[in-house]
């Protein structure tokens, strides 16, 4: 078992630096709550590093059991943690980039009087987000998943003092919440049919007990995918994230790009099998996400904030990710899950100093002519627009969407229209990434520089983007050179994606599309924002609606606030002094009223004392006669 | 009495011979710390010389059995006697001048409880009792310079006297019917019979009497809020620990050897005797603003819910009665050691006020509260929890329906007035004077407690195999 066993430490080390921090941060100076916060997350990662050694010298599906609580007849409720190749590429993730975030942090809320309170959140979610990975059962994994979930609420709505926080962070808890309750109707309905939720006998159980294709496999995997849309931010339910942005900018580069929006593609990797019961459901995750990445990518176009511009890039990704997922090419969806983990990581906190750099300012049209002003913000903010753009052979990202691309195309449950959709998000993504890079670095500086981030902030950017480019070059194309380490790596868990007879011949063509396309969205990225200025305000005034429409999100929020929000306020009102409550009130008021006759009894005379006695042997003997 | 028969009462012997020890060195002279001392070491040698698992069961003449179930609450009361020993120092140390006594009949009361445990014969039962009433009496007055001290005691005094004359009168008409008073023999002839005489039934129903008033289950617990009240608090988490744990096994052994779950009759008397303690127990705390009063009417509906476990009378109700036995003495004695250490020289700290805004002021003590309160509540992690688990499974394993549903519906009820009290701590703190300075021995029990409290409620395996191992019926 080597060092595997000591896995508990892993989510046992943030645990504790939350604990420490809720308990006793209030009377902590900074410095001790910087340690504690990200030293706790810093320990973790370096446990993974040597349980990952460990791993690779043996890999293996290692279950490990923590804590066994009662066993009385024949309830035996206890916690297992479980690692497998999967599992382990996401807590590498989350402690790795989890801790850079935590440092990063340090400096960037050094003014901020809630210390304590962010980095107790913040490890609590690590602690959460490595439980929902690390789980052996789905009870475990939905304690996780709830644990982030809150942790994201809190986050989101850390400046509380603001209304406008508070509406976002109830918004993305709210949105979250719905695809949770599809996800716990699935387990319910799992529970039912294998009387377990253990993860491995439900996924060894499943192929023998339900059909291929049959409906009841269908309907579970959709109610997992709910839960997974949720989480993820995906269509019908993406339009929390934009809003998300509300919470502190480290925040947004660890919950709502790195890792907690990544969670539904983790569910569905992990209840692979599920999925592959189902061809509906699997066209069904295809479909979601090819049309979530296009209308996110369009809506990344015409943002003005810096945030949302990546925020809505995010969920564009996450499309990707799940189209991966949709194809069958698990593995495919895995490496972009990790390169953009990466990537968007930094640029997020790219972001970050940008806006502190520039007392707050949200705006990149307000930006401008940041090239000089902040160089190495600059330099490592181009390594990961460089990745998310897939600029062709140098960055990670490229190597991760051809990947997508190339199964969506040539993969047995491929086809073309969703091969065509990550064609056209692959264009919109080049010229959206283009024009944050132009509009916000090039050109005049609209806005003058404060402050220049230190090096807790800057060594993260560094780390990061070293890591935008080099992680790519684990799985390179199969016609490159040979080198797909992180296929290999999780052949043993997720199956290898099938793709057509004959085709692999032509698989340098469409690298070669790809990358036409990448560069394409460049160049006219360059040629609408730089070489021929004012042309994108002509564009946005030639369409005012459809810009307006992109820009609003495609109206999520107003059609649902018709459908969902008015109709359920509606209900409330009219509902106010209603029946139900009756109820409890009456079980209250007869609970007092019986209180009120029994406490007369207990008056302090004592002959009322002894007739208490006496009437109740009278009573027993009385039984003993009758009965 | 033969040689082994004594190594096999040694423990019991100890602390006779401690109470003797205690009343010659107040003969003597006064010295509060010498006789605390002497009686604890009193207890950690009745301790160490408990028989080991491997000898029993042994039976020592006729009076006595020695057997797992009886050396396993033999240890559990002289643990919660060193804890309540512990408190009562702190206790006493700044209230009363004239302390030795008290020690005397404190090691008395123990001894007394301890041959309950152990005894099979209706004359050890009785003897037992009475020593342990007899030493309450004293101990509950002792304050005599105080308010309601006199009231508690006298209330106490002629009600056990009481209910003793129905107990004795009920051993009598068995004795008359059966010409036996050892529970084995009277176990043959129980079991002669499909439908008990009506002579005998009301023998049983008599015992009943008189070990439901020591219980203090209702209709036989209008006592207890007035002698909490009154007596010292640690005499307080004497009277709902000790006492009430060492009648509760005394009744399991009793029954068990007369089967006497075979009766419908005695079956109905012990199903309306729990509903009616669980329910009023819960329903007289909802609005009770005295804080003793509250975990007096909160011992009356546990020993309701208990009941569940001990009408199952199975294998696995009596391991319940054990667990849920361990569990309510470490959450009681952790209650009552809040109210000793919060106490003023004056009065207990008894009213809901004196708690008001504890948690900023004395954080550690008010999360001691906290954890006995979740405990009694029988919130998860909580020893009170697995307890109380417990009870619904072996009530579930021999279909109580009726009991089981109460049990629920009463705990959602008991959630009121617990958390009630945590509610008024979290409150905004206000000024109040400086408290007396706390004794190590204090804090020392209270936090081992607590721990015991989240050890049993987060690991309770280790607990549940000893018991399983010593009392196991068969």
């Amino acid at each position: 078992m080597n060092a595997v066993q000591y896995l508990w430490l892993v989510p046992l080390l943030p645990l504790l630096g939350a604990v420490l921090l809720i308990v006793a941060g209030r009377n902590m100076s900074k410095p001790i709550i910087a340690s504690i916060g990200a030293g706790s997350v810093g320990l973790s990662a370096l446990t993974v590093i040597v349980i990952g050694v460990a791993f690779l010298s043996n890999p293996d599906v290692y279950e490990i059991s923590v804590w066994q609580w009662i066993a009385v007849g024949n309830l035996t409720p206890s916690i297992e943690l479980h690692l497998d190749a999967l599992s382990l590429m996401f807590i590498f993730v989350i402690t790795f980039v989890g801790f850079l975030i935590h440092l990063y942090s340090v400096e960037f809320m050094g003014e901020d009087s809630g210390y304590a309170r962010f980095f107790a959140c913040l490890n609590l979610f690590v602690c959460s987000m490595l439980l929902l990975v690390l789980a052996g059962n789905l009870v475990l994994l939905y304690l996780g998943w709830e644990g982030v979930g809150l942790c994201s609420y809190l986050l989101i709505g850390f400046w509380y003092e603001d209304p406008k926080n508070g509406y976002a962070a109830r918004k993305a808890f709210i949105i979250t919440r719905v695809g949770d309750t599809a996800m716990l109707i699935g387990l319910f309905l799992l529970f039912a049919t294998f009387n377990s939720l253990d993860i491995e006998t439900i996924l060894s159980a499943a192929p023998s007990r339900w059909e291929q294709g049959s409906s009841i496999a269908t309907v579970a995997a959709l109610l997992l995918l709910g839960g997974a849309a949720g989480k993820s931010a995906q269509l019908p339910l993406q339009n929390w994230l934009p809003d998300a942005m509300a919470g502190p900018t480290p925040v947004s580069a660890l919950i709502h790009a790195a890792t907690m929006v990544t969670a539904g593609v983790y569910l569905i990797a992990r209840m692979n099998v599920l999925f592959e019961l189902s061809p509906v459901a699997m066209t069904t995750v295809g479909v979601v996400g090819a049309v979530t990445l296009l209308i996110a990518g369009f809506s990344a176009m015409t943002q003005t904030d810096l945030k949302r511009v990546l925020a809505y890039s995010t969920i564009s990704q996450i499309g990707y990710m799940f189209l991966a997922l949709g194809v069958g090419a698990w593995s495919a969806a895995i490496f972009h899950f990790f390169t953009h983990a990466f990537f968007k990581a930094l640029l997020f906190l790219g972001a970050g100093a940008i806006i502190e750099a520039l007392h707050h300012e949200h705006n990149i049209f307000r930006m401008g002519g940041l090239r000089k002003q902040l160089p190495i913000v600059f330099i490592t903010f181009l390594a990961g627009a460089a990745s998310l753009a897939a600029l062709p052979l140098v960055t990670s990202g490229f190597y991760s969407k051809d990947m997508i691309l190339w199964y969506a195309w040539a993969g047995e449950k491929g086809s073309g229209l969703l091969f065509i959709a990550g064609l056209v998000g692959a264009l919109v993504t080049a010229l959206y990434t283009t024009r944050l890079v132009i509009v916000t670095f090039f050109g005049y500086a609209n806005t003058r520089v404060s402050k220049r981030p230190g090096w807790r902030m800057t060594m993260p950017l560094g780390v990061l983007a070293a890591l935008s480019v080099v992680v790519g070059f684990l799985e390179v194309p199969h016609n490159f050179w040979h080198a797909q380490l992180i296929s290999g790596f999780l052949g043993g868990v997720l199956p290898a994606a099938v793709i057509d007879s004959g085709i692999e011949a032509y698989e340098w063509a469409l690298q070669l599309l790809a990358a036409v396309v990448t560069l394409g969205g460049i160049f006219i990225g360059y040629f609408v924002y730089m070489a021929t200025p004012g042309l994108h305000e002509l564009v946005k005034k030639k369409f005012p609606t459809l810009h307006q429409l992109m820009y609003d999100g495609w109206g999520f929020d107003a059609l649902y606030t018709l459908l969902f929000v008015k109709p359920v306020t509606w209900l409330a009102r009219a509902s106010r002094g209603d029946v139900i409550d009756g109820i409890y009130t009456g079980i209250a008021w007869v609970a007092i009223a019986a209180n009120r006759a029994i406490a007369t009894t207990q008056n302090g005379v004592m002959r009322w004392y002894v007739l208490g006695i006496v009437v109740g042997a009278l009573l027993i003997i009385t039984l003993g006669i009758l009965v | 009495m033969s040689r082994a028969d004594i190594i096999f009462l040694l423990p019991h012997l100890m602390l006779t011979l401690g109470a003797v020890l205690v009343m010659m060195a107040i003969a003597v002279r006064r010295n509060h710390f010498a006789v605390y001392v002497l009686t604890c070491l009193t207890l950690i040698v009745a301790l160490y010389f408990l028989p080991k698992t491997a000898s029993l069961p042994h039976n020592v003449g006729v009076l006595f059995v020695v057997d797992g179930l009886g050396v396993f609450n033999t240890m559990i009361i002289m643990l919660a006697a060193l804890a309540v020993a512990l408190m009562s120092y702190a206790y006493f140390d700044t209230r009363e001048e004239r302390t030795g006594e008290y020690y005397m009949l404190f090691i008395l009361a123990t001894f007394g409880a301890c041959i309950m445990v152990i005894s099979g014969h209706f004359v050890s039962f009785f003897l037992g009792l009475e020593i342990l009433s007899v030493s309450l009496y004293g101990m509950i007055a002792y304050l005599r310079k105080r308010e309601r001290s006199d009231e508690a005691g006298i209330k106490y005094l002629i009600l056990a006297a009481f209910s003793s004359a129905f107990l004795l009168f009920g051993m009598a008409l068995i004795y008359a019917a059966t010409g036996d008073m050892t529970f084995e023999g009277l176990s043959g002839y129980f079991s002669a019979f499909d439908e008990l005489p009506i002579l005998v039934m009301t023998g049983v129903g008599l015992v009943v009497v008189g070990a439901g008033f020591k219980l203090s289950v209702v209709p036989f617990h209008m006592w207890t809020p007035d002698v909490y009240e009154g007596a010292p608090a640690p005499v307080a988490a004497f009277i709902s620990t000790i006492s009430k744990g060492a009648t509760m096994v005394l009744l399991v052994r009793f029954f068990l050897a007369i089967d006497g779950f075979r009766f419908p009759v005695v079956l109905t008397i012990f199903t309306v005797i729990s509903i009616a303690s669980m329910v009023v127990g819960n329903i007289l705390a909802l609005r009770q603003q005295n804080v003793k009063r509250i975990l007096a009417y909160s011992s009356i509906a546990h020993f309701g819910y208990l009941l569940v476990a001990f009408i199952a009378a199975d294998e696995l109700g009596v391991e319940a009665v054990n667990f849920y036995l361990v569990a309510y003495f470490a959450t009681m004695l952790g209650a009552f050691g809040v109210v000793t250490v919060l106490s003023h020289p004056e009065r207990d700290a008894e009213l809901l006020d004196d708690y008001r805004g504890l948690l900023w002021s004395r954080p550690a003590l008010a999360t001691v509260f906290v954890v006995t309160l979740l405990s009694l509540a029988g919130i998860p992690l909580t020893a009170g929890f697995v307890a109380k688990f417990y009870l619904l499974a072996s009530g579930i394993s021999t279909n109580q329906w009726l009991l089981v549903i109460l049990l629920v519906v009463n705990s959602i009820v008991g959630l009121f007035y617990y958390i009630r009290i945590v509610a008024v701590m979290f409150d905004s703190a206000e000024e109040r004077e400086a408290r007396p300075a706390g004794y190590v021995g204090n804090f020392a029990t209270l936090l081992i407690l607590v721990v015991l409290l989240v050890w049993f409620g987060v690991s309770p395996q280790g607990l549940i195999d000893v018991i399983r191992n010593l009392v196991g019926v068969g």
